[in-house]
């Protein structure tokens, strides 16, 4: 029981950084993200090449591709999102399912179907009391915490940050203080990318390289983020904690084939039962 | 080089009737739907279910199919209770597509999982030629094809069309005029569901033989397409341009011919970052399609 509840925290902490990746880029752009599940997958194979292929370390490579992959975003959001950006956010979402067939389906391309792993040496679990702890979950919350407090530095003593929420929370007295909203948003792409880069190397060595990796894990980080309030990074952080212990804690109950089921109900009752998330704004539209 | 052509062309009018089904719920009544590939597959397999372990008939699988993902559409459409926005609305489709083909993968009982379903009967089977089978086949799926543009051209045109188009285009408005919206999406969904099933159960009675890798993302890659480069809302449009779709996907089996070394899973690849692709560029370059909806000036 405590050692599942532990394993759902990790799940839970792996989710954070995706998730607090979509409620930043629904927080300045205004539309949910469907490609973030094929970002975090070419993100991973990327860093894939860099450590198996050409055997610089895992984390150096992690470091490399985290930063090139959200320079990469900026690109990709230059050439797909900025001509639809006054369009309307159902056409944002559906472009943003195309991107994601097309990420997703690189990396298809260039590794096939098969699955794959970093290369990173065994090691055996660390005992905490009555927990085990194996190293990629020791990794993963450290990497992780250390991802959230340069967050939180980011976003509330930064001016870039500050920046970012200003134009989350009101894009037009934003403009009209003087923040550039396209300078905006390319920080929120590249630090987004960056956010994505690192959560799909921990996905990966949770599980193993697949192209439906990062999908899969999508609606998982989209309940955590509608349930912390879409938009708040705070609540993308407790959300995806609340949602990655209910789920594993779920797991004694339903089969774990049907995990996602969890993370869709959560959607359901919240959306019924408190629309603006544990921490968000109640929306008034219009 | 015919039998390709008719076979093919029944390929077409039922994929089509899923482009029309997505049409309905998406370019009319504007509640966009990520969940089709497992909403269809829901179709495919409740026919196929309702006839290999029901023992219903070919029509009333057919029917029983349509009234099942109608249902099902019915009751995903109910969340918009309280959250109007299209993004939660949509985040939740997809995870009902999600959860279904999870269903359809995991469920050997029911489903025989992977192993996918054969034997399906198809209609008047045993009482035709199967050397002409295949001409019947294409005349019903065409003969469905009309049947569908025609209830849904009538439907469009009717008072609840014009409620169905002006939820799409201010639900405030609409709710403020007196209009019941909820129940307004509740019906749109459920429509479209209709005939996102018999997409599914015509799908069923055309491979005879139905398993989850046939719901792969494709089939939505492939729908969204063609209901933009139809055109969102006009009905011809969008037969127009599931052929289209159709034509070029198929076409693609050729890239094979051209370059040998592409396994078919990485052929696979290249034919979704097509669509992908295309869908982008139509969305940026021409977003109303190459057709008009009926009575209204396109919105750009």
């Amino acid at each position: 029981m405590l050692q599942t509840a532990f394993n759902g925290l990790v799940t839970g902490i792996i989710v954070t950084l995706p998730a607090l990746a979509i409620t930043l880029l629904f927080g300045v752009l205004k539309f949910p993200n469907f490609a973030v599940g094929s970002m975090m997958t070419l993100a991973a194979y990327m860093v894939f090449a860099l450590n198996v292929q050409l055997g610089v370390p895992l984390a150096v490579s992690t470091a490399i591709v985290a930063v090139a992959f959200g320079g990469l975003l900026i690109g990709v959001d230059y050439l797909t999102f900025r001509p639809l950006r006054e369009r309307g956010s159902i056409t944002l979402m559906v472009a943003s399912l195309g991107l994601g067939f097309i990420l997703e389906n690189i990396a298809r391309l260039a590794y096939g179907n098969t699955a794959r792993s970093f290369a990173i040496e065994l090691a055996r679990p660390f005992r905490f009391f009555d927990i085990r702890m194996n190293r990629e979950q020791m990794i993963t919350i450290v990497v992780s915490t250390l991802a959230m407090l340069a967050m939180y530095v980011l976003l509330t003593r930064m001016p870039i940050g500050r920046a970012m929420r200003a134009v989350a929370d009101n894009p037009a007295l934003a403009l009209v203080r003087g923040i550039e909203s396209p300078r905006v948003i390319r920080w929120t792409w590249f630090i987004a990318g960056i956010l994505l880069a690192v959560g799909g190397v921990l996905i990966g060595m949770d599980r193993a390289l697949e192209p439906p990796m990062g999908s899969n894990y999508l609606i998982t980080v989209f309940a955590a983020a509608i349930l912390g309030g879409l938009g708040s990074p705070l609540g993308a952080f407790v959300g995806a904690l609340i949602i990655g212990i209910i789920s594993e804690l779920a797991t004694f109950v339903i089969p774990p084939n049907y995990r996602i089921g969890i993370p869709l109900c959560v959607i359901a009752m919240i959306l019924i039962f408190r629309p603006q998330g544990l921490f968000g704004q109640p929306y008034i539209r219009k | 080089m015919i039998s390709f052509l008719i076979l093919m062309s029944t390929v077409v009018c039922f994929s089509a009737i899923l482009a029309l089904a997505l049409n309905f719920q998406w370019g009319l009544g504007g509640m966009v739907n990520f969940g089709l590939t497992g909403l269809y597959a829901l179709g495919a397999y409740s026919c196929a279910l309702l006839m290999l372990k029901g023992g219903a008939n070919t029509f009333f699988a057919t029917v029983g199919a349509m009234a099942i993902v109608a249902v099902a559409c019915g009751v995903v459409a109910l969340i918009t209770l309280r959250v109007a926005e299209e993004d939660y609305f949509a985040i939740v489709t997809l995870g009902v597509g999600e959860m279904l083909r999870l269903v359809a993968l995991n469920e050997d009982w029911l489903t025989k999982g992977a192993l996918g379903l054969t034997g399906v009967p198809r209609p008047f089977g045993d009482v035709i030629a199967p050397n002409y089978y295949q001409y019947f086949q294409f005349g019903l799926a065409f003969v469905l094809l009309l049947s569908t543009v025609w209830f849904l051209n009538v439907i469009a045109r009717s008072p609840f069309g014009r409620i169905v188009r002006a939820v799409r285009e201010d639900d405030v408005v609409a709710a403020t005029l007196g209009k019941h919206v909820l129940w307004a999406r509740v019906r749109i969904f459920a429509i479209g569901g209709a005939f996102i099933g018999l997409a599914g159960a015509l799908h069923a009675f055309y491979y005879q033989y139905i398993d989850p890798t046939q719901f792969s993302n494709i089939v939505i890659a492939y729908a969204f397409m063609a209901v933009i480069a139809g055109g969102r809302g006009a009905h011809a449009g969008v037969i127009f341009g599931a052929a289209a779709v159709m034509v070029l996907l198929e076409g693609s089996r050729f890239i094979k011919d051209l370059i040998p070394i592409l396994d078919s899973d990485q052929l696979a690849a290249i034919r979704i970052i097509m669509v992908g692709v295309g869908l982008i560029l139509l969305l940026i370059f021409r977003p109303q399609g190459f057709m008009r909806e009926y009575r209204l000036k396109s919105e750009s």
